[in-house]
């Protein structure tokens, strides 16, 4: 059974564009330019129980605003969503039962008050018993190891202490569905594993299905098999993510840095023979070549750019999602 | 003076962001009206068959009440529960690095502001109020100069009340309390509601070393000839006397402000 | 029963958080007592230039006054929400507020509740008792209940009034001041109406009809049997008024854009 269908989904803002200047701020007084802005457009999306899926665009992409129709806050313009088998927002109270939502810039816990008496009270919204609560938090509350934070409010904790919390405060009722919205945006490397380590736990247990969004793709390579990517309000593509890295660029890249300035063209004429894309890398001197081929071009590569150039230093790398993500941005999609 | 073209800066991008809130626009000259009105007919009812209460006439006092609440207009301001605001959401200290004087910023936009106001706000609320009741104008042009001079310093002593009160918030951690009980205190003490020669004469007394009646009631009594000659610039002297005085909690409240939040760290 | 448990759970809470900060709390006792002594100075000083407003005496002005308190004690214990624009739309807090399963609107009273305004429940009853007692008005056996049910009816219009004013930021994105201005307006609804020309009187009557939480209900108390129609007009209005704002609300939620669009 599919805990998500969302069947072209489509969400339009209304917006007016302000005139310039006094004069023109003036006449908004009295008329205004209107635009209607699709932020979401025609979306279909599928995900079954148990599955992590990564959600990703760039900002404004749409996501957010699809999170939000998901989890009932927004209404749909047009389009269909069962979410749990309910209509999120014709039925919100009851549904919100049955999912958790953590979104990363906004707390859901109360500040001036000590985290166990949120939880506590969290508990009483979302009627979870004493004995549920006992057997299900306990794991949740060890295994985040927020044990030593439950009685300081929230003011006084850490970003990455404040974000356990959160994650935890998500949980009590143990749905079925999380949202997660940029959940590690802000923390340090050690408390993002402890975060994605605890995601696949509770994945792995419960089965619990999760959408995650995030600017961070070491967050989705860490969790998600499958991968859908947003642009301007449309799925570009929804499939694994292994598939993708696959289809999308086969072969290497080479980072070269050079110890002398470089230009494109020189490079680009003496590797004329090779089907490599170059691109300025992010030091000094540094080039990156992507090349699509056997083992054996980049090795005649690599020989035939030191010949022409001297070099302090060359990495072989395979494409990086991060890469192949920015050149889906960049050029479009080719293959999938 | 090389930070003037910034605060000038300053003051047009508030007025460009009140023009661009066009329901509080549209709300606020009815909401203005609806009260001049209600004052109105409470006052006429006041009065019943006496031909002057205190030595105003009824057509002075609605004149009073008009010029009083768009004279508001103009130096009413939310710089208090702004700058609260903002110490509680931490974003002070970001300020503090800036390279301008908070306080200075703060004052600018609520000047910006106020003479959004008066041009968008009173300018037409005033000709409305004309239309459907009887307000007697100077025809002097030299009352009228003397007006907007008092309300420059209506502004001023009512900026720095809340400047003070917004600073509070450093040393109490929920003052709306405190913001609320100094609105009410300036509608009343300031002469907004009720001309302060209308209070017993020892409740005027205290209030004679109060900073409150240079706020409203000092240009309100300008604007309806109620005092006239020598009692105008003694007037204007009190407003500015209180203007300068107050500079001084101001800047010792500031200093100690600035220590905590260096303590604290924000 | 669930709403009533999460309603102390949340009360409890706050209390507890209330206590911590005592010295703001005092601070907020004597700013409500100076804002309901200020009216009563205005009337006094009012009175000591006239004999009577409209053929109303001073005593039965403030009473009116103390009438007016109990309802709109009650109403700012509980809808807090004239900053719900800057609060809950444009900080983005109404997102939150949409993951949780109880009604919205239920649940942003029961955050910003501020149970110490109830202290003016105390304050108006010994106003009331006090102008009474001056009137020489005596007390029946069924003037507790019709007083119940007047003041109940005057907190609802006030509720009704300000959410319907707050449910218009789930359609204009731009913040408004017209919610702090209201309580000016609240003000006009104690003196006897007959006092203003037929708009205003209209206004306050059917529009924004501050007139059902002072002079018409106090009317009945104080034996004012022109005004007994009006009176018992007050728990009518005040449940078509608030049914008017709950609806509004609803429709507002769903028109609800989220922060950062």
């Amino acid at each position: 059974m599919n805990v998500i269908e969302v069947e072209g989904l489509r969400k339009e803002f209304k917006s007016y564009s302000s005139r310039s200047g006094l004069k023109g701020a003036f006449r908004d007084l009295f008329t205004r330019n209107y635009k209607t802005l699709r932020a979401v457009d025609d979306i279909s999306l599928h995900v079954k129980q148990g599955e992590m899926v990564g959600y990703i665009g760039e900002n404004g992409a749409g996501k957010s605003t699809t999170i939000k129709m998901l989890t009932g806050i927004l209404t749909p313009t047009a389009g269909n969503v069962t979410v749990n088998g309910m209509n999120p927002h014709k039925e919100r109270e009851k549904f919100v039962r049955t999912i958790g939502v953590v979104f990363g810039q906004r707390s859901q816990l109360w500040w001036d008050i000590a985290v166990q008496e949120s939880f506590r009270l969290l508990k009483k919204v979302y009627k979870v018993s004493d004995e549920e609560y006992e057997t299900h938090m306990k794991e949740v509350i060890r295994t985040l190891e927020i044990e030593p934070l439950l009685d300081k409010p929230v003011r006084k904790l850490s970003l990455g202490q404040r974000m356990r919390c959160e994650l935890a405060a998500a949980l009590i009722h143990n749905p079925p569905l999380l949202f997660l919205d940029e959940p590690t945006i802000g923390l340090d490397v050690l408390v993002k594993m402890k975060i994605r380590g605890f995601l696949k736990e509770i994945n792995r247990k419960y089965k619990t299905t999760i959408l995650l969004t995030t600017h961070d793709l070491a967050d989705i390579e860490a969790l998600c098999d499958r991968v859908v990517l947003l642009d301007e309000g449309k799925i570009i593509y929804d499939g694994r993510l292994d598939e993708l890295q696959k289809n999308w660029v086969e072969g290497k890249q080479v980072h070269f840095e050079f110890q002398h300035p470089v230009d494109k063209p020189a490079l680009e004429e003496i590797s004329r023979e090779y089907p490599v894309i170059w691109r300025q890398g992010e030091r000094v001197n540094q080039w990156v070549a992507t090349i699509d081929g056997e083992d054996d071009t980049v090795s005649k590569l690599m020989s035939v750019v030191m010949l022409h150039h001297a070099i302090s230093d060359v990495k072989l790398n395979k494409v990086s999602t991060e890469e192949i993500i920015r050149n889906i941005y960049e050029e479009g999609i080719k293959h999938g | 003076m090389g930070n003037f073209s910034m605060y000038v800066e300053m003051i047009r991008i508030r007025f460009l962001m009140m023009l661009a809130y066009r329901t509080n626009y549209y709300s606020g000259i009815l909401i203005y009206s609806i009260n001049i009105g209600a004052y109105y007919f409470l006052w006429q009812a006041i009065y019943g068959t006496q031909e002057s209460i205190q030595g105003m006439s009824v057509s002075q006092m609605t004149t009073y009440v008009a010029i009083a609440w768009m004279a508001r207009a103009f130096y009413f301001n939310n710089i208090d529960r702004e700058i609260s605001q903002e110490i509680q959401d931490g974003k002070v200290a970001v300020e503090m690095i800036r390279p301008y004087h908070y306080l200075g910023v703060k004052t600018m936009q609520g000047l910006g502001e106020g003479l959004f106001r008066l041009l968008f706000f009173s300018v037409p609320g005033m000709i409305i109020i004309w239309l459907a009741f009887p307000i007697d104008f100077s025809n002097q042009w030299s009352v009228w100069a003397l007006f907007f001079l008092s309300i420059i310093f209506s502004f001023i002593v009512n900026t720095q009340l809340n400047l003070i009160t917004g600073i509070l918030t450093f040393f109490l951690m929920y003052n709306t309390g405190l913001i609320r009980a100094k609105r009410v205190v300036i509608d009343l003490f300031s002469g907004l509601l009720l001309p302060i020669s209308f209070y017993p004469l020892w409740a005027q007394d205290v209030m004679g070393y109060l900073p409150f009646q240079a706020i409203s009631y000092i240009p309100s009594m300008i604007f309806t000839g109620g005092f006239v000659g020598s009692e105008i610039y003694s007037a204007i002297g009190i407003q500015i006397f209180w203007s300068v005085l107050l500079i001084i909690p101001i800047q010792a409240l500031w200093m100690l402000a600035k220590r905590q939040l260096i303590v604290q760290g924000g | 029963m669930y709403y009533f448990s999460i309603f102390f759970q949340y009360a409890a809470q706050y209390l507890k958080t209330r206590m911590s900060y005592r010295e703001d709390l005092v601070v907020e006792l004597i700013s409500d007592l100076l804002f309901q002594a200020v009216n009563l100075i205005f009337i006094l000083v009012v009175f000591g230039h006239t004999t009577l407003l409209n053929g109303w005496n001073r005593e039965e002005i403030i009473f009116i006054y103390g009438f007016f308190l109990v309802p709109y004690a009650i109403f700012s214990s509980f809808f807090n929400i004239w900053d719900f624009n800057e609060r809950y739309i444009v900080k983005g807090e109404m997102d939150r507020i949409l993951t949780r399963p109880i009604h919205s609107l239920f649940q942003i009273i029961i955050e910003r509740m501020e149970l110490e305004s109830m202290f003016g429940v105390v304050t108006g009853l010994v106003i009331m008792f006090y102008a009474g007692s001056q009137l020489g008005l005596t007390l029946h056996w069924y003037d507790p209940f019709v007083f119940l049910l007047m003041v109940i009816g005057g907190a609802f219009i006030y509720a009704g009034i300000f959410i319907c004013l707050a449910a218009i930021s789930f359609w204009s994105d731009s913040k408004t001041d017209i919610m702090p201005m209201m309580y000016n307006i609240g003000n006009y609804g104690r003196y006897p109406v007959d006092i203003y020309n037929q708009v205003i009187r209209f206004v306050l009557t059917w529009i924004l009809p501050f007139a059902f939480v002072g002079v018409y209900p106090a009317a009945f108390f104080l034996g004012r049997t022109e005004w007994y129609g009006y009176a018992f007009l007050t728990p009518v209005m005040g449940v078509v008024f608030l049914t008017i704002a709950y609806f509004m609300w609803n429709a507002g939620v769903k028109k609800y854009r989220g922060a950062g669009n």
